[in-house]
């Protein structure tokens, strides 16, 4: 190792978005020719790292060294390092010659040297050894093709360091042999490259070395020779939850709500049954299609197949499942949650406004709205002065419970819960959780949707692992092993496997 | 005295009346007799309908553009039939009918078929500002039943009679907006389309409700500017849309939808018409007065911005 500085040096690496830490102390060399592996959960901290590696984000505190100099500030263009995101940034009306060239197209500003670009997105191409039409329209191409295209754009500027995020989410089995080629033949060139990916089979085949993040700390590192896959995962999820443990009521044998063959083009038959007083969590990596799936039984989105509540078919379109006591915690509040410039009344009585109508009055004014109200914000334990502030005035945890308090205030008898403490903190985190084992308990039953899979392993009874739109094992809360789930939910063969 | 400053705060407009009040009637000694201010209330009962439409879409998040022009159609309509039939009902039906008609093409187009309101309403607004010349030949229909003129000139409770249907407009349309489920339902489609989706909000409904809201008062503005001006003049609506929006905006109800409120284009209409009014008193050009009353709008939209809908924590 001491034959030549290694091409990326990181000493110290923080980053911080207002008081909280996203990224703290990495520290890890990078030699020419080497391929290392960036892995750890959903939310550890590997895009922040990908995004300061690569100059889309100034760190806080800390040093990168780009072939021994250290570097102020990382240019995009500049210092030999660039990234392939996993959303493709590519612009699909245009060519592959100007997408490859875009950042720096031949010829003057008035006049660009077409023929010129497509030269040198040929030779791109040329080398990757892959056939595409540099005149071909990016929209015209396969998803393989257009990672290929993303390759060649990002290696125009990236003589040093290629980091890859995610690169095979999108690739059929032969498009990631081929990729893998490329990244050997990169590799033989003395580029060097950092991996970023959930599925450990194409870890071990394309890495020789591993940085293992977890909330955003740096827990292990190595050589991937030295180490098993079992090792990885668990350095992966090595936490237990530290707050209390939830009181788990026991379920009833009989089924609440059913999904009979459910399929959309981002889902395919999916079967599954909650019943009365039971939480049941679906656990995947992003993009396995779990929030598509929920958002498709509460009847936001087209698909086909059935949803049967109390053994009865449901039409699947909000107004019915409402009707049926069926309702839907969204994952992202602030986009399709809360009104963030209206009061926390307006907000907590939204899906229920018919509900407080006075008929007598010939439906002007709505009683019981404001007392309704006041008596959520108690019984979640929303800390804000008067129901009348705005929900935009919220901590994120009160936000959270102002969304689950309009739910609550439904009296529904199926909730379905999307990432139901996102970005929330600890303290909030525990009043949700304590929230949904009591509705357990009180004979409602629950779906959980979840990308933390130790919040799963807390507070449900059992759990479904979807992988890529098909539901692909189920588990026992006594059969629980978070290891086991997570190569469940990202091993890339096709056959069905049960834990349980 | 804490209580009258944050008063002041949330209704910036009030201290620009207030300034509007005081300037006026100390420049001109004409601007605060009971022939002048009943002038101006009866002059701005159209502005006031149309704009209360408008307030209605902005608070759900929408624009709509055809408003004015469906003013001067719908005049055209109404005193055609007029005309014809003699019958004053047959002729406020027929200005309420097409304006109806309007607004549930542009609520169908925008709510269920999703089309941008700007588009679309500038589009649809051309069709009627075209009808309007088409069959009205370009110039003022002729023939206006004679009761039509006399109730321009009533006076009902000391107020003139269109405005107080006007005002009757506020007090309904502020009712609704605030004590009924479909004002609830506008105001979080407003706020947030996607969160009323996913709170079981019939969204498609509610946006189409707007428009039809918004192009039905259109049709009532129509039919009081005959009475406002004797005659229906196919030009009527024409210079009307930027005092409308401009009326809105300075009440205090913002374009991104889901904050302000009916009420408040009660301010934003006063002040422009306190303007035009006392600057015809004093004398100012009729150009020069545009450039006041943009500087006006655009001051008011500040305060706006600063203060007024901003909450106090």
């Amino acid at each position: 190792m001491t034959d030549n500085a290694p091409s990326l040096s990181v000493r110290n690496l923080t980053k911080t978005f207002g008081d909280k830490t996203v990224v703290s102390d990495l520290a890890f060399d990078l030699h020419p020719g080497e391929v290392l592996a960036l892995v750890g959960e959903n939310g550890a901290g590997k895009s922040t790292t990908k995004n300061m590696l690569c100059g889309l984000l100034l760190p806080t505190s800390g040093q990168i060294s780009v072939a021994g100099q250290p570097v102020e500030r990382v240019s995009p263009t500049g210092h030999g390092i660039s990234a392939v995101h996993q959303e493709l940034s590519l612009f699909g009306s245009l060519s592959v010659a100007e997408n490859i060239c875009i950042s720096d197209l031949p010829g003057s500003a008035a006049r660009v040297k077409w023929d010129q670009a497509e030269q040198i997105a040929r030779e791109q191409i040329d080398f990757l050894g892959i056939e595409i039409d540099p005149r071909a329209l990016i929209e015209t191409l396969g998803a393989g093709k257009q990672q290929v295209v993303e390759i060649a754009k990002a290696l125009l500027h990236a003589d040093r360091v290629l980091i890859l995020d995610e690169p095979t989410t999108s690739l059929t089995a032969v498009e990631r042999e081929k990729l893998f080629a490329i990244i050997d033949k990169l590799k033989a060139g003395g580029l060097s490259i950092i991996f970023i990916s959930h599925f450990m089979e194409e870890i071990y085949r394309v890495c020789d070395s591993f940085v293992v993040l977890r909330d955003g700390k740096q827990v292990g590192q190595g050589k991937l020779a030295d180490v098993s896959q079992r090792t990885l995962e668990e350095m992966m999820v090595g936490r237990t939850l530290e707050d209390a443990r939830v009181a788990l009521g026991s379920p009833s044998q009989s089924p609440a709500l059913e999904v009979r063959g459910l399929t959309s083009p981002d889902f395919h038959d999916v079967n599954l049954t909650v019943h009365r007083g039971e939480i049941l969590g679906i656990a995947g990596l992003m993009g396995a299609g779990r929030t598509e799936l929920a958002e498709a039984i509460f009847g936001l989105r087209h698909a086909t197949g059935d949803v049967l509540i109390d053994g009865k078919p449901v039409a699947r379109n909000v107004t019915a499942m409402k009707a049926n006591g069926l309702c839907y915690v969204t994952e992202d509040r602030r986009t399709n949650g809360l009104f963030l410039n209206r009061p926390v009344r307006e907000n907590l009585s939204a899906a229920a406004i018919a509900k407080y109508v006075r008929r007598a009055m010939r439906g002007i004014g709505f009683r019981g709205e404001k007392a309704k109200s006041a008596e959520m914000v108690d019984e979640m334990n929303i800390a804000i002065p008067h129901i009348e502030n705005h929900v935009s005035d919220l901590s994120g945890g009160n936000q959270q419970k102002v969304l689950l308090g309009r739910w609550l205030s439904m009296e529904p008898e199926i909730l379905i819960f999307d990432e139901p403490t996102k970005g929330v903190d600890i303290g909030a985190k525990f009043d949700i959780h304590e929230a949904i084992a009591e509705l357990a308990r009180s004979g409602k039953t629950v779906l959980i949707v979840s990308s933390d899979l130790p919040e799963l392993l807390h507070i449900t009874h059992r759990l479904l692992v979807m992988r890529k739109g098909r539901i692909v094992g189920e588990v026992q809360r006594e059969n629980y092993d978070s290891v086991a789930i997570i190569s469940m939910a990202a091993s890339s063969g096709e056959e069905v496997s049960n834990v349980a | 005295m804490q209580s009258a400053t944050k008063f002041l705060k949330s209704y910036p407009a009030l201290a620009i009346i207030a300034v509007l009040l005081t300037g006026f009637s100390l420049l001109s000694p004409f601007f605060l007799t009971i022939g002048n201010v009943e002038a101006m209330l009866g002059a701005n009962a159209v502005v006031l309908i149309a704009a209360v439409g408008m307030t209605v879409v902005f608070l759900a998040g929408g624009i709509d553009l055809s408003i004015s022009t469906v003013i001067s159609v719908s005049a055209v309509a109404s005193g055609l039939v007029m005309a014809a039939t003699d019958n004053v009902a047959l002729g406020a039906a027929t200005a309420v009918i097409v304006g109806f008609g309007f607004g549930a093409l542009n609520g169908l187009l925008i709510g269920y078929f999703r089309m941008t309101p700007f588009i679309t309403t500038m589009a649809t607004g051309l069709i009627a500002r075209g009808l309007a010349f088409v069959f009205s030949s370009g110039i003022a229909v002729r023939g206006t039943p004679y009761w039509m003129l006399d109730f321009g000139f009533m006076v009902w409770f000391g107020i003139p009679a269109v405005m107080v249907i006007a005002l009757l407009i506020v007090i309904l349309s502020g009712t609704a907006m605030a004590r009924t489920t479909w004002g609830r339902h506008v105001m979080l489609v407003g706020s947030n389309e996607a969160a009323a989706r996913f709170s079981g909000i019939n969204v498609p409904f509610t946006t189409f409700s707007v428009y039809l809201f918004a192009g039905t008062l259109g049709g009532v503005a129509g039919f009081i500017s005959i009475a406002n001006l004797g005659n229906a003049i196919p030009g009527v609506g024409d210079t009307l849309l930027l005092i409308i929006i401009g009326a809105v905006v300075l009440g205090g109800t913002g374009m991104t939808g889901g904050e302000g409120s009916v009420e408040r284009t009660i301010l934003g209409v006063a002040i422009l018409a306190m303007l035009t009014n006392g600057l015809n008193l004093i004398g100012i050009p009729f150009y020069d007065q545009l450039i006041i009353q943009g500087i006006l709008i655009f001051l008011g939209t500040w305060m706006a911005m600063k203060l007024g809908t901003r909450r106090e924590s």
